[in-house]
């Protein structure tokens, strides 16, 4: 088991994989994180150098991701329906927010626009 | 609640006539002459259900939920690939030829023995192993033991092999020679047969089997040093190439010892009496120190004279052969990914650096000090398309064949198909320095003559596999089947079960 961020990951896990696990961390961003420390992509957790595994959570804890990217996700929504523009109200509503049609089709609207939004 | 109708009252209703009575639920529509086996029968089944089950419930058709299969647990890591890449040396219900040679001193440049097969030495056989000479797909397992045809080419490389290590005047020569072909023509079996003529004559060798596995992003990568980061060094890779030479040269290199410092080695590890296995197995215990640890023990199978204060115990080090099976993938742009997310160039790997500088004559002396022979095959059922090394190629065969780098014959790159120019200046044809040092050839390999066929089918007649007349005219036969002698063809007919109708 490997430490990459406080989180513990088993040995036989893809590095990518693992790095995408954090929220805010896709396919792109690990692509250059892994880049930016030589680690080929088909490195498992367990072959990581102990300076890598530093070096990624170095990277990672400077990088906006995880709570600190959901709050910020959430201020955003939050300062819309505080600001009372067409489109906070729209979230606050649980409808789609882009000039979607109502007619038929709204579920993921339903499902994700609500009043404390789930992320 | 109690009804106000008196059911006493209704009871003694006369009871209505029978044929005016509907026809009851309960009655049974018999035919009038037989009735009890429709009495007896039991009720019949509702046909047709109400749709839509329950109160609204959906009617929609319903998926059966599938029942979970139960399964066994999944083969061990690795024991699938294991699977993949086993090779089979030998069949023991294949027939045993009697009087079958093995490659020697002696046989390998024996004319006579042009169209036969010669066996390959049992002791040999994980020498041969070690380096990764034989591949998956070929077909060694429906012999009693392995062994290859002697062709032209053969003969040939036997009687160079032979001349670098005599004492004539080809003593320390070498030769480079890029091997090209069709599919199955033969060219990772003809560098199988340098490797045990190699071998047979005591040589070094070094091979580099799957050069796809250094570009594919499949094995650890770093920068090489802080002075030069554009360049990088694979150490399990290097590490795998010590241990595929250790394994395969023991007898050789636990012979000689260290000739000279080396910067990049502890110097408290490597010692004036260190045999050159030793060193090797440094790096094949620590990767990180792998590629240095492969330059020192290549600067010591190249070295010629000991430094001062190693004489003790200097010998003078054997020819080398070295080969490299697929050399396309080292020709274009690895899957690796530099610093900018850009991706980096094969020739900046440093292991394929090395060996890629091989076919440039060396800046003071030749490449391989010793003698020697390069082989670089090509591969035509395992190859990227790379436009430069095409261009490469036939400038070489054209250089070959006598056309001048300035007539206007000579092929020139499309200048509108963006050819690599890393690539066009892999193959530096310029005069070398060292006078024993050879320009890189091209050698195209080909089809069998009808003779060699005819001996190789000989050898699938008396292996049992084929129940044939081997007649000439059968062989010419089966020789245009297979494309003018292609031998992976020839082989695919050969061992072909028929049975003929009796």
């Amino acid at each position: 088991m490997v430490f990459i961020l406080g989180v513990n990951f088993p040995e036989r896990n893809l590095v990518k994989k693992s790095l995408e696990s954090f929220f805010g961390v896709g396919n792109l961003s690990s692509t250059r994180l892994l880049a930016r420390f030589h680690i080929h992509p088909t490195c498992k957790v367990g072959e990581l150098a102990n300076k890598q595994v530093l070096d990624i959570t170095a990277a990672l804890s400077d990088m906006k991701i995880e709570n600190d990217l959901r709050r910020q996700y959430l201020d955003n929504i939050k300062r819309l329906k505080e600001t009372g523009t067409y489109r906070g109200r729209r979230h606050a509503l649980g409808l789609p927010v882009r000039g979607q049609r109502t007619r038929t089709q709204t579920k993921t609207a339903n499902k994700l626009n609500r009043m404390e939004r789930r992320v | 609640m109690v009804s106000s109708f008196c059911w006493g009252c209704l009871t003694r209703l006369p009871p209505a006539p029978r044929a005016i009575l509907p026809p009851t639920l309960t009655a049974q529509r018999v035919a009038s002459f037989h009735s009890s086996a429709a009495l007896l029968a039991p009720p019949a089944k509702k046909q047709n259900k109400p749709v839509g089950g329950k109160f609204r419930q959906g009617n929609s058709a319903r998926m059966k939920k599938k029942k979970p299969v139960e399964r066994t647990r999944p083969p061990a890591v690795g024991e699938r690939k294991a699977l993949r890449k086993r090779i089979i040396l030998s069949n023991p219900n294949a027939l045993e030829i009697p009087g079958m040679k093995e490659v020697s001193e002696e046989t390998m440049v024996d004319a006579r023995l042009r169209g036969s097969i010669l066996g390959l030495p049992v002791p040999m056989l994980d020498q041969l192993r070690a380096v990764q000479a034989f591949k998956p797909k070929q077909g060694w397992s429906i012999f009693r033991r392995p062994g290859t045809v002697v062709r032209r080419e053969t003969l040939e490389l036997g009687r160079l092999i032979d001349g670098i290590s005599g004492e004539g005047e080809d003593k320390g020569k070498v030769v480079k020679k890029i091997v090209t072909g069709d599919r199955s023509t033969g060219k990772t079996v003809h560098l199988l047969q340098a490797m045990s003529m190699a071998f047979t004559k005591k040589w070094v060798v070094v091979t580099v089997p799957e050069p796809q596995d250094l570009v594919t992003a499949s094995t650890a990568y770093a920068p090489l040093s802080d002075e030069n980061p554009n360049v990088y060094v694979q150490p399990e890779a290097s590490a795998a190439l010590l241990s595929r030479t250790v394994a395969a040269n023991k007898q050789v290199l636990s012979g000689l010892t260290v000739s000279r410092e080396h910067a990049g080695l502890l110097k408290s590890a490597v010692k004036a009496g260190t045999t050159l296995e030793d060193l090797a197995k440094m790096g094949i215990q620590d990767p990180a120190a792998a590629w240095n640890t492969f330059q020192a023990l290549w600067t010591e199978l190249n070295a010629t004279s000991p430094a001062p204060g190693f004489e003790k115990n200097f010998k003078p080090r054997p020819p080398m052969l070295v080969t490299v099976d697929g050399i396309a993938h080292w020709m274009k742009e690895s899957k690796y990914n530099n610093v900018d997310v850009k991706p980096i160039h094969a020739h900046d790997l440093v292991f394929v650096q090395h060996f890629l500088s091989l076919l440039k004559p060396g800046p003071s002396q030749s490449s391989l000090p010793n003698g020697g022979v390069l082989l670089y095959a090509t591969s035509a059922s395992n190859s990227p398309t790379v436009y430069a090394l095409d261009v490469v190629l036939k400038q070489l065969a054209a250089r070959q064949a006598g056309v001048s780098p300035s007539s206007p014959e000579f092929p020139q790159p499309d200048p509108y198909l963006n050819a690599d120019k890393r690539v066009l200046a892999t193959i530096d044809t310029s005069k070398p320095v060292a006078p024993k040092e050879g320009i890189p050839e091209i050698q195209t390999l080909g089809g069998l003559s009808r003779e060699e066929a005819r001996g190789f089918m000989e050898y699938f007649a008396r292996s049992g596999l084929l129940r044939e007349n081997i007649t000439d005219a059968w062989v010419g036969e089966k020789w245009s089947l297979a494309g003018g002698g292609v031998v992976g063809e020839l082989e695919r007919l050969g061992r072909r079960l028929r049975v003929t109708a009796a």
